[in-house]
């Protein structure tokens, strides 16, 4: 029976350690050293679709900075991402305003992202507690659960991720309540500088009445790891860089 | 039988007067404690609905349990034809809510801003009569903003500052601009207080891109009484992706809120009607006990028990009838007092600020149906204590009964 409970240990905390190795893998592999990318951002709702195109440098987890270039009414507008904290600059208003906690949960640009999307994305590593659900092929589904101290959004994230080039596949999140609120598809994917990308990202809420709403990520121009100037992750990058 | 039962009653004065008094007391009581409850009740949602919900409001479908821009009302043209020809609606006005980031130099808030038609918006909410400083807004305002005192507090900021409001425009694009804070309101609802901001919708539909757009279109009618039917003859009205939605609806979790309370209510009085009904049966048995010879007598001399149940059954009614008319006489013109002067209780506002309580009134609320049946418990209580007595009465024999010491 011991031995019957420390192999069950065992192999818990095997697969519990091989879950955590594999999401820091598909981090590392999306995030590198540093990265350049441009994107467009397709929003379909109930009463429209609008497009989005937005110019993106990040260092590491915690540095990032976002300039919009495309629809014109929106363009100049630049997002900061230092540490865990979001900072906006509206040219309209000559304005640096910082992000508060309460607005996180409000839709980013009125795709199906929101704020807390923009600042957390990175830190699953962190937050989260990885174990492997099942194993099919290649492709391993991962439960990512809350860490009791972790202040994070979703109750559960189900993640399938394809081990042949650390990508993920399809995700599924959860609220505290354990009901599903959304899904993300990921495909189409690039090599850039030994980095496996999913060039095209598909969200999808799960809620009552937005059937038809998507929110669709196409990656273009995507430079790894050619360094990115340190001036772009300062508050004076919003302004600077807005122009 | 009248004029005996009138005589037991005056020869048995103790019993009587007890009964009497304790008949009287609970109902009296039971009239004004409703009165009071109910009173407390239709003020806190009086209160809540006179601050910003109103009578009802018209939605397109889908909005109220999703929200957003995909369920706006897209031709409010059309419902304001609707609604000017649609008999019983007193005023009415569209909103546009949104919810926006209101900034300045040192601090960020998140608020409800909320578009409104300034002078009809007077007729609608307690938005103008709230003022707390500055002034209300006025329908000729451009970039002027009229905050809740908490948020005005949270963003340090005073009538003549300039707050930069960033939020969405129902193209989903950015919405920003720099606006002046006009004045600010203190409705006392603290939520209510720390969360909204109004503009003028004029303004408002130029930086949000929603022109003839609304969330919903607010109205307040002639006689809340006849809501109902103004909001049926409105549903047939109105467009088929349009709904009517009473103050009852909007307001469910509040109305249902109330409705326990209510029952926790009568519960109370409950208790306290157990320990009436089972002194009054005791004083009733005790001196139907103490009268055993005297029915023994009555029997002896023809009576049968029928007619003793008859004459002890009459003597409670005189009674009851007696002391819940008087307990309607003084309870009616107290609940009618009072909800034309309202008692003043000062703080209590500031108590029950969570509830929608906005002043330190509480009026009583004067139905005539309520306390009728108010008074008509306590009398079938009454009726109901003197039966086991009556029943005990009636198993003795005459002999029995006259034998009795």
């Amino acid at each position: 029976m011991r031995i019957l409970t420390l192999w069950l240990i065992g192999a818990m905390l095997l697969f519990a350690s091989e879950a955590e190795e594999i999401i820091k893998k598909v981090e590392d592999n999306f995030r590198g050293e540093n990265v350049y990318m441009k994107m467009k951002m397709v929003i379909t709702s109930e009463r429209s679709q609008r497009t989005v195109e937005v110019e993106s440098w990040a260092e590491g987890k915690k540095k990032s900075f976002m300039k919009i270039l495309y629809p014109p009414r929106d363009q100049g507008i630049t997002f900061l991402k230092l540490d865990q904290q979001l900072w906006q600059y509206v040219p309209k208003i000559e304005r640096i305003v910082k992000i508060p906690p309460s607005m996180m949960l409000q839709s980013w640009m009125g795709s199906d992202f929101t704020n807390d999307d923009m600042v957390k994305e990175s830190s699953i590593s962190d937050d989260y507690d990885a174990k492997i659900l099942k194993k099919e092929g290649s492709v391993v589904t991962i439960a990512l659960t809350p860490k009791p101290d972790a202040a994070v959004v979703w109750g559960k994230i189900v993640s399938e991720i394809d081990t042949g080039n650390d990508t993920q596949v399809h995700d599924v999140f959860y609220d505290d309540f354990g009901k599903e609120v959304r899904e993300m598809f990921y495909g189409e994917v690039k090599t850039f500088n030994g980095h496996h990308i999913p060039t095209v990202m598909r969200i999808k809420p799960l809620e009552k009445g937005k059937g038809k709403n998507e929110s669709r990520v196409i990656l273009s121009d995507v430079v790894y790891d050619q360094g990115v100037s340190d001036s772009y992750f300062t508050k004076q990058a919003l302004k600077r860089y807005s122009r | 039988m009248f004029s005996l039962a009138l005589k037991n009653l005056l020869h048995y004065k103790g019993r009587t007067v007890v009964t009497f008094a304790l008949t009287f007391l609970s109902s009296l009581l039971f009239i004004v404690y409703v009165a009071f409850m109910d009173g407390w009740h239709e003020h806190m949602l009086k209160s809540s609905l006179d601050v910003y919900n109103n009578a009802l409001h018209v939605y397109k479908k889908g909005y109220r349990e999703e929200g957003g821009y995909d369920y706006l009302i897209e031709n409010v043209k059309s419902v304001d034809a609707v609604l000017r020809a649609t008999p019983g609606i007193k005023a009415y006005a569209p909103r546009l809510e949104s919810f926006a980031l209101l900034s300045t130099e040192k601090d960020s808030a998140g608020a409800m801003v909320v578009g409104i038609e300034a002078e009809k918006e007077r007729l609608l909410s307690k938005a103008a009569a709230s003022l707390h400083a500055g002034r209300y807004l006025e329908d000729n305002d451009t970039d002027a903003i009229y905050l809740g005192v908490e948020l005005a507090h949270r963003l340090k900021v005073k009538p003549g500052d300039v707050v930069a409001l960033i939020g969405t425009a129902t193209d989903y694009s950015f919405a920003a601009d720099n606006f002046k804070v006009v004045g600010t309101f203190k409705t006392g609802l603290f939520e209510f207080d720390a969360s909204l901001a109004f503009v003028n919708k004029a303004y408002d539909d130029t930086l949000m891109m929603s022109a003839n757009m609304a969330s919903y279109v607010v109205a307040s009618v002639d006689d809340l009484d006849r809501l109902d039917g103004v909001v049926s003859d409105l549903r047939k009205r109105l467009a088929s992706d349009l709904e009517a939605v009473p103050w009852s609806t909007l307001m469910h979790a509040q109305v249902e809120a109330m409705g326990v309370d209510s029952v926790f209510g009568y519960i109370s009085m409950g208790v306290f009607f157990v320990v009436i009904f089972f002194v009054i049966m005791i004083f009733s048995f005790l001196n139907i006990v103490g009268r055993t010879r005297e029915l023994g007598m009555l029997r002896a001399i023809g009576l049968s028990p029928r007619d003793v149940t008859k004459l002890l059954m009459l003597e409670m009614l005189l009674l009851a009838t007696g002391a819940v008319a008087l307990s309607i006489a003084v309870g009616a013109p107290i609940a009618w007092y009072y909800e034309l002067h309202p008692i003043v209780i000062q703080g209590i506002a500031e108590a029950y600020k969570e509830y929608g309580i906005v002043n330190d009134q509480i009026p009583m609320r004067f139905n005539v149906f309520t306390i009728l049946w108010n008074g008509g418990v306590v009398f079938a209580l009454n009726v109901l204590a003197v039966i086991y007595p009556i029943a005990v009465a009636n198993r003795n024999t005459p002999i029995e009964a006259m034998q009795h010491v």
